[in-house]
């Protein structure tokens, strides 16, 4: 029997039931009965306990480092310093170059020569207590001698600043120009031009878990078992074996349970080298897990962008060109592996965003400054991009005294697919509808009455719109879009039958918060014809799933799916055949649903799929069949460029006085393609959405011209609570991606993205009768108080 | 060392501890119950929060030895059959979670604002709730959550020490 079936990468093949639903997560309980495992959570035999002794300083040679006081203090195991690795050849992190005139960047996982940020590890204490390798690490006496700090991204260049990087000529990472159309001649003819500097906030996910690690080595296999709160356990193991000098499957590397990511566990980091190397040299497990300190000012911060745009427009509104410049400041390293050009590249990239601009010219450039490096936070320079253009956007309608969303519904792209003119393909979608229904749900007209109204009692109310295409399903095309054409990305991930019946899902894209073990168990019962409770996702170890780049970019939704149709396509027709040779039908007869195959129309003839899985692992007259019939397959996806879109809307109302924001309603519309599950959908927005909110008027990082950081704590890192979010309102769209499998777009990023430019859009809205404007993030009360003082001074 | 004597979920516990060690470290590495997670260290985040004598209380902050004499009542003791109280099927069914880091904070703190009013309005919940801080949802989820258990309760479809820590 060789009947063959096409391979079915329908996402809703016949008796199909879960995908689409709104379904409550599987995961839940055993985070609700406090029975997750995060890895500070997990205990190894003869375990000890780290802590890093860090840098007061931002910007220092080395003179000496004397370890002896803190080694003898009673239950302290080992203090390792930067030379104890460098003895034993361990590697640097390097991050690598990939533009004309970049240099690669070495980063040795303990310096040994000098520090270059506040908060830079020196030196690790092995203890028996976290307690006591604490006390031990202030006994270590570091000399450092100083050097001036680079703090100003703009004055890094300067022929006279300090140097970072001895090997590198200069503290530029990279810089590349680019220009379509005919800019220059479009902003020499142009009625208006608008332009601004504005400067973005530093600013990080932030999740409630910090980082942490457990590693232990076995002397016999020479390799090591690495636990890490991290998104992408490939990738870590990737750059640990490249530092050990091992090969890949020396290292074990388990991501377990993960209290949330947002782009700042996405990078493997230092401590992922040292506290394995510790653990080899002493022979016993060692533990760290990162302090809330250590998490604030070491672990990636993102999206501190200068960026000058400008914008040409007709004398009846049309967007002419626009023309960027983006300065980021990067930190004291390169981030691995997109290095610090990643924020710049997207914010550009991005520039036109779904505005009908023929000429744009953008330039893009990082440097080396003495504060932490930058990596990836959720919506990436994307979102910083984002802000400075709507908020240019909106200056300019106040200029030309058009209504904001009037002026960008003249300026959209239509619905259809549209290559923009930076070379982005975008898959079509609801870009004017989404800023229609953002105005109907608000009643526009009707919220423009009352602000008039209110203003005539003293009170302040404005409403900030800020529509937006995102770059999701990030693969190897999508990478390439955004200038990053040397970072490919591979995911693999496997589709098993079991012998009972249950289906076995295998990829690598980790689940920290997003409800991977729901929807992608939402799509493998689908495929398969099973019970949603007869499946399991697996992912978080190296040794258990195949490769994936990971859980970033709003790519595991479209990826994982795309995965497991076509895996469990390949699994479903060996399904179908087993269950046809089983009933003495043909395969093609056979319906798969609720757990049962039967003849289509017939449901009494119904064989459950435990009986079929049990006749193919177990029943001789299963081998009858001709072909591999292994109940497993494993399968690659790369998706071509695929968008989400939408609008957010936000109403705030602000106090002159004070300068105090209160969030009145967001509204959020949202257009992901076809939805696996709209619960998750939603709660991706709302999260999403209280981050921006959070960058928009509370979160930054601080450093004093001296390169001291000013931000160590969450109260001085401040996170939007319930009370300051307030309610947030998600409606969709659904517009099928025309290029996916599935016509699933990525999302989980837009809120993050979208919601800052809403809000400042809004707060200026509501400030207008003052003529106040804004340049930078976060717009704290301070910031706006003083801004309306200031207008209010001028006009006396 | 200091002798603490105490009860956890109802469970009498008496242990010899360092004078400086922390509730948190206490709860989660001498008894096991890692569900109090610790997020700041600071005071800030919430994540730690437990009940002492039935008032909410920052682990992180509270010395172990200062809980001697005091009844303690962690995540783990909401549902000791294994199962889901009222509150956490809210959470569940108002997706009112998604990485569970906060979430054991977030149980505790509204199990107290419950056992003193079943009847919040959405207001007082996220006034309430403003000393937790979740990165992941919003508060969107919560604050339905907690307001799908505040009716439940006031409907008496659950009794009291089904709905709330028992």
């Amino acid at each position: 029997m060789t009947t063959s079936l096409p391979i079915d990468h329908e996402l809703h093949p016949a008796g199909a039931q879960y995908v689409g639903a709104k379904i409550n997560r599987v995961e839940d309980p055993r985070f609700l009965r406090g029975e997750g495992r995060f890895v500070d959570d997990m205990s190894l035999p003869g375990m000890l306990h780290a802590a890093f002794l860090r840098s007061p300083v931002a910007h220092a040679n080395i003179t000496s480092i004397d370890t002896s006081r803190a080694a003898a203090l009673p239950g302290v195991t080992a203090v390792f310093t930067g030379q104890d690795l460098e003895a034993e050849g361990i590697q640097p992190i390097v991050s690598r170059a990939f533009l004309p005139g970049m240099g690669d960047n070495l980063r040795e996982p303990l310096p040994t020569k000098k520090v270059r940020y506040v908060g830079e590890a020196v030196a690790v204490v092995v203890a028996d207590s976290r307690y006591i390798a604490e006390d031990a690490c202030e006994l270590i006496d570091v000399e450092y001698e100083r050097l001036p700090a680079v703090i100003d991204p703009e004055g890094a260049l300067d022929p006279g600043a300090a140097l970072l990087h001895e090997d590198l000529p200069a503290n530029l990472i990279g810089r590349k120009s680019e220009s379509h159309g005919d800019p220059e001649r479009v902003f020499a003819e142009a009625d208006h031009v608008f332009s601004h500097r504005f400067v973005h906030g530093r600013v990080a996910g932030v999740p409630i878990e910090c980082r942490g690690v457990i590693a232990e080595y076995d002397r016999g296999r020479e390799g090591f078992l690495i636990y890490s709160s991290t998104q992408i356990p490939h990738l870590t193991r990737s750059v640990a074996a490249e530092c050990f000098g091992l090969a890949e499957s020396d290292l074990q590397v388990i991501a377990p349970d993960v209290g949330g990511g947002f782009g700042i566990k996405a990078h493997p980091y230092i401590e992922e080298v040292v506290i394995p190397f510790a653990a080899r040299r002493i022979g016993r497990p060692v533990k760290w897990i990162e302090d809330r300190y250590e998490h604030l000012s070491s672990a990636v911060h993102a999206k501190e962008l200068v960026m000058d745009l400008e914008l040409a427009v007709a004398a009846d509104g049309t967007f002419l060109g626009m023309r960027g410049r983006y300065n980021a400041n990067a930190g004291a390293y390169g981030c691995f592996p997109q290095t610090g050009m990643v924020d710049a590249m997207c914010a550009a990239t991005l520039l036109p965003s779904l505005y009908k601009v023929d000429h744009v010219s953008y330039e893009i450039l990082a440097v080396y400054t003495n504060k932490c490096m930058t990596g990836t936070y959720r919506g990436v320079g994307w979102g910083a991009g984002h802000t400075a253009r709507e908020v240019l956007i909106d200056d300019a309608a106040r200029a030309l005294g058009r209504d904001p969303l009037e002026l960008r519904l003249q300026n959209c792209i239509p619905s259809e697919p549209y290559r923009s003119v930076v070379g982005m393909n975008y898959d079509g979608g609801s870009y004017q509808e989404s800023m229609e229904q953002a105005r109907d749900a608000l009643d526009y007209d009707a919220l423009r009455e009352r602000q008039a109204k209110l203003r005539e009692e003293g009170r302040y109310i404005g409403v900030g719109f800020s529509p937006f295409v995102e770059p999701a399903g990030f693969g190897s095309k999508a990478a390439a879009a955004v200038g990053q054409k040397h970072q490919v990305t591979y995911d693999w991930g496997s589709v098993t039958l079991e012998g009972d019946g249950t289906v076995t899902v295998r990829m690598g894209f980790h689940s920290h918060g997003q409800g991977h073990e729901t929807t992608f168990a939402q799509v493998a019962a689908d495929q398969l014809g099973v019970r949603m409770e007869d499946v399991r996702i697996k992912y978080g170890d190296t040794e258990g799933v195949p490769y994936s780049t990971g859980t970033f970019a709003s790519r595991s939704g479209v990826i994982g799916s795309g995965l497991i149709m076509r895996a469990g396509g390949d699994v479903r027709d060996k399904l179908l055949r087993l269950a046809a040779h089983l009933m003495e039908v043909s395969p093609a007869d056979i319906e798969l649903s609720g757990g049962k195959a039967f003849v289509r129309g017939a449901p009494d003839t119904a064989r459950t799929i435990k009986e079929v899985a049990q006749y193919a692992y177990f029943g001789p007259g299963s081998r009858q069949l001709e072909g591999d019939m292994a109940l497993t397959s494993t399968r690659s996806y790369d998706p071509p460029e695929s968008y989400s879109n939408g609008t957010i809307a936000v109403v705030v109302e602000v106090d002159p006085e004070t300068g105090k924001v209160t969030i009145e309603r967001t509204v959020a519309i949202e257009d992901c393609g076809v939805m696996l599950n709209p619960t998750i959908v939603e709660g991706q927005v709302a999260g999403a959405v209280a981050q921006g909110i959070g960058g928009a008027l509370y979160e930054e990082f601080v450093y004093d011209d001296d390169g001291n950081f000013l931000s160590g704590t969450l109260l001085d890192y401040l996170l939007a609570s319930s009370m300051e979010v307030g309610p947030i309102e998600v409606h969709h769209i659904e517009t099928p991606s025309p290029v996916t499998d599935g016509g699933i777009k990525g999302m989980g990023e837009a809120g993050t993205l979208a919601a800052p430019a809403a809000v400042l859009n809004a707060v200026a809205d509501a400030l207008s009768p003052f003529g106040v404007t804004f340049t930078s993030t976060p717009i704290t009360a301070s910031l706006i108080r003083d801004a309306v003082a200031a207008k209010r001074e001028g006009e006396q | 060392m200091r002798t603490v004597s105490l009860t956890v979920n109802g469970n009498p516990v008496e242990e010899e501890v360092e004078p400086r060690l922390l509730l948190s470290d206490f709860l989660r590495h001498e008894l096991g119950l890692t569900g109090t997670h610790v997020g700041c260290e600071q005071g800030v985040c919430g994540a730690c929060t437990v009940l002492v004598d039935g008032e909410t209380v920052r682990s992180c902050l509270t010395l172990a030895c200062q809980a001697d004499g005091t009844a303690i009542q962690t995540v783990e003791g909401l549902a000791p059959n294994g199962g889901l109280n009222v509150l956490q099927r809210a959470f569940q069914e108002n997706h009112g979670l998604q990485c569970g880091f906060c979430t054991p904070g977030f149980l505790m703190a509204a199990t107290a604002l419950l056992e003193r009013n079943d009847d919040p309005s959405e207001e007082e919940i996220r006034d309430e709730l403003s000393g937790n801080i979740c990165r992941c949802t919003g508060y969107t989820g919560i604050v339905r959550s907690v307001q799908a258990a505040a009716l439940q309760l006031r409907e008496g479809t659950v009794t009291a020490s089904e709905g709330t820590a028992g």
